[in-house]
């Protein structure tokens, strides 16, 4: 009786498959009872994401049977034909306890190592565990997972570091400020690229945002989605004083900012750090700005590279998180206490165990 | 082991107990031993670019600063006063503060590899500390009660703040240029924001200047009130004001005229390898500080 898997993933089955297959979070109680009051499993968790579909469960009748039931169960739901059945990957241990080992820890993600996922099992293993879906043995290997994950978290570098272009210019920001709560960002240029950069800002608690653009009323759109204010274009240079980050991404086919009109703001801001992501292309920023005190420029090369030097070593990082999975996969299944004798003791009730 | 001893002990002058196990300055070479350990894991640390959470060097100094307290205990018992009466226990004092803010500061997680940056020095100082000759009888030593030592104890707490400035200011350097250079490092790496740091080096300034300025007047005001002969222009005397100064410049500069960043951090390394490299000297040449 061991622990079972089965479903598919971004690696397995493109969008449109996926999305036919995906549970909402309202209905996965349904489905559970389902599941469970169909014999296919005595405890079970469907963890449903944007980029995943599983069922982890534990059944009493022999592993190839339910992982066949649960394929079925996985293809009716999602209305295909019965071929898609096949289509549904299925593993029982040991392989099932490392893949949910994996999928914890962001190594079976899209982008490696990232966080999200652990938060989205975890949602997952809530709901099942809330309405009793869930018993001693899937609880066990569920907070054995979330702790492989905390351990891998620590103890590797698979989830340092940012592998966004955005990111990365959010965790310079935070190498530079003593707390990013207290800056404000001037964006230059009211485009997407701009919107998304400072929304990443914000999202990581930048004060206040302020857009400047050509055409005035694009600023003030911009800044009432991302809740800041816009000023006039030509004032941009007055702005620049008070704030701590300058993002720029304007079509301007000439530098914007050259190195002597920064350094006359640079002096009439103390000199206090300032820190200038130049996302444009052309470029907006002189690139021999940075050899002024106190600030930090990046231009989108400069960033991509920190994004993709972090990606590599999250893969160099693979092999001591896989090292990790197995260890801690193995010690887990040979566990005495999920031998079948002892778990046929625990299903006993009290009185008849006298 | 014996062949150190001897050569520690080989000074027939020396007026303080012996270098061995259980001397004072036996507990105070073992610490110096354990400062040791810690510059060879910082120097690791430097090599891997301080990117794995630092634990190592904390207990390394946590460990070594036991020893060095038991080595201060024992010789203010002996003493029955605050040791910083000669050289070697000056340094030792400045290097037991230097060690004690660096504890205090490393609660934080961020702060801990300022342990990396402090431990070459608090060893190099160390070992200097250990030479024979400058443990001998100070020329006041009959006169150090009451206030004279807390003169003394004040300037030495001082120059252990403007010690984890400079260290402080090491690791914004540090930081600085792998942000400068836009290196990976500069994200992966757990060394605090370098506007942290920079608080951190102005704030540890001032509070060495606070107690500069206390340590100096009660010096002056002590000197006067025991009409002991002094001249104005005493080694030690011209240089403490020189010092003085120094910091007073160096804080006015980052408060009044926006000296920032890579200047304050410069600055606080810069005074402090000075203060290192003639406090020794000075006090030699002094009349009233040197050994008679």
């Amino acid at each position: 009786m061991p622990l079972l898997v089965a479903g598919l993933n971004h690696r397995t089955a493109p969008i449109e498959m996926r999305e036919r297959f995906a549970f909402a979070e309202a209905a996965l109680p349904e489905a559970l009872t389902r599941l469970r009051s169909g014999g296919l499993a005595e405890e079970a968790v469907i963890v449903s994401t944007c980029n995943r579909v599983e069922i982890y469960a534990w059944s009493a009748a022999e592993a190839a049977s339910s992982l066949d039931g649960l394929r079925q169960f996985l293809a009716d739901h999602g209305g295909g034909p019965s071929w898609v059945s096949q289509e549904v990957y299925g593993w029982s241990e040991p392989q099932s306890v490392e893949h949910l080992f994996r999928v914890v820890s962001g190594l079976d993600s899209m982008v490696l190592g990232e966080t999200e996922v652990l938060g989205q099992v975890k949602k997952a293993y809530d709901i099942a565990l809330r309405h009793r879906h869930t018993g001693w043995r899937l609880n066990k290997v569920f907070q054995r997972a979330f702790n492989v994950a905390k351990q891998i978290r620590t103890e590797t570098f698979i989830q340092r570091g940012s592998v966004s272009v955005g990111s990365v210019a959010v965790d310079l920001a935070e190498k530079i400020f003593d707390a990013l709560g207290g800056c404000s960002v001037l964006v230059l240029g009211a485009g997407d690229t701009s919107e998304k950069a400072a929304r990443a800002f914000l999202s990581r608690g930048a004060r206040e945002v302020v857009v400047a653009n050509r055409t005035l009323a694009r600023a003030e759109l911009l800044a009432s989605e991302l809740g800041g204010r816009a000023v006039p274009f030509d004032r941009w240079s007055e702005v620049a004083e008070a704030v701590d980050i300058l993002l720029s991404s304007t079509a301007a086919s000439e530098y914007l900012v050259n190195t002597a009109g920064l350094e006359s703001i640079m002096k009439r801001r103390q000199y206090r750090p300032l820190l200038m992501v130049d996302i444009a292309v052309p470029r907006n920023i002189d690139p021999a700005v940075s050899y002024l005190e106190n600030v930090y420029l990046y231009n989108v090369d400069d960033l991509q590279a920190i994004a993709d030097d972090c990606m590599q070593r999250r893969r160099e990082e693979l092999h001591h998180c896989e090292t990790i999975i197995r260890d801690r996969a193995a010690a887990l299944l040979a566990d005495p206490r999920r031998h079948p004798w002892v778990s046929q003791a625990r299903q006993q009730p009290l009185d008849s165990r006298v | 082991m014996t062949e150190i001893y001897r050569l520690l002990n080989r000074h027939s002058s020396l007026i303080y107990p012996r270098v061995n196990v259980v001397s004072d300055r036996g507990y105070f070479a073992v610490a110096v031993a354990i400062y040791g350990l810690a510059s060879i894991y910082a120097f690791f640390l430097w090599r891997r670019g301080f990117l794995r959470e630092e634990r190592v060097s904390y207990v390394l100094l946590a460990c070594a600063l036991g020893f060095h307290t038991v080595a201060m205990l024992k010789r203010g018992f002996t003493l029955s006063r605050c040791p910083v009466n000669n050289l070697y226990e000056a340094i030792a004092f400045v290097l037991w503060t230097i060690t004690a803010i660096y504890l205090v500061l490393g609660l934080w997680r961020r702060f801990r590899f300022l342990g990396a940056f402090a431990s070459p020095v608090l060893f190099g100082v160390g070992v200097f500390a250990l030479f024979p000759e400058l443990d001998q009888r100070g020329a006041d030593a009959d006169l150090a009660r009451g206030w004279s030592s807390v003169h003394a104890a004040l300037i030495l707490l001082a120059y252990g703040a403007f010690g984890l400035a400079s260290v402080a200011g090491a690791m914004y350097l540090t930081q600085e240029r792998e942000l400068k250079l836009r290196k990976v490092r500069a994200v992966l790496n757990l060394l605090p924001p370098i506007g942290r740091l920079e608080l951190t080096v102005g704030r540890l300034l001032m509070i060495g200047f606070a107690l500069l300025t206390v340590g100096l007047s009660l010096g002056a005001y002590n000197l006067h009130a025991e009409g002991r002969p002094y001249s104005v222009w005493d080694a030690k005397i011209l240089w403490s004001v020189l010092v003085w100064v120094i910091y007073l410049g160096l804080l006015v500069m980052h408060l009044r005229f926006a000296h920032r960043g890579r200047r304050i951090a410069l600055g606080a390394v810069a005074s402090f390898a000075f203060v290192l490299l003639t406090f020794w000297g000075t006090n030699l040449l002094s009349a009233i500080h040197g050994p008679p």
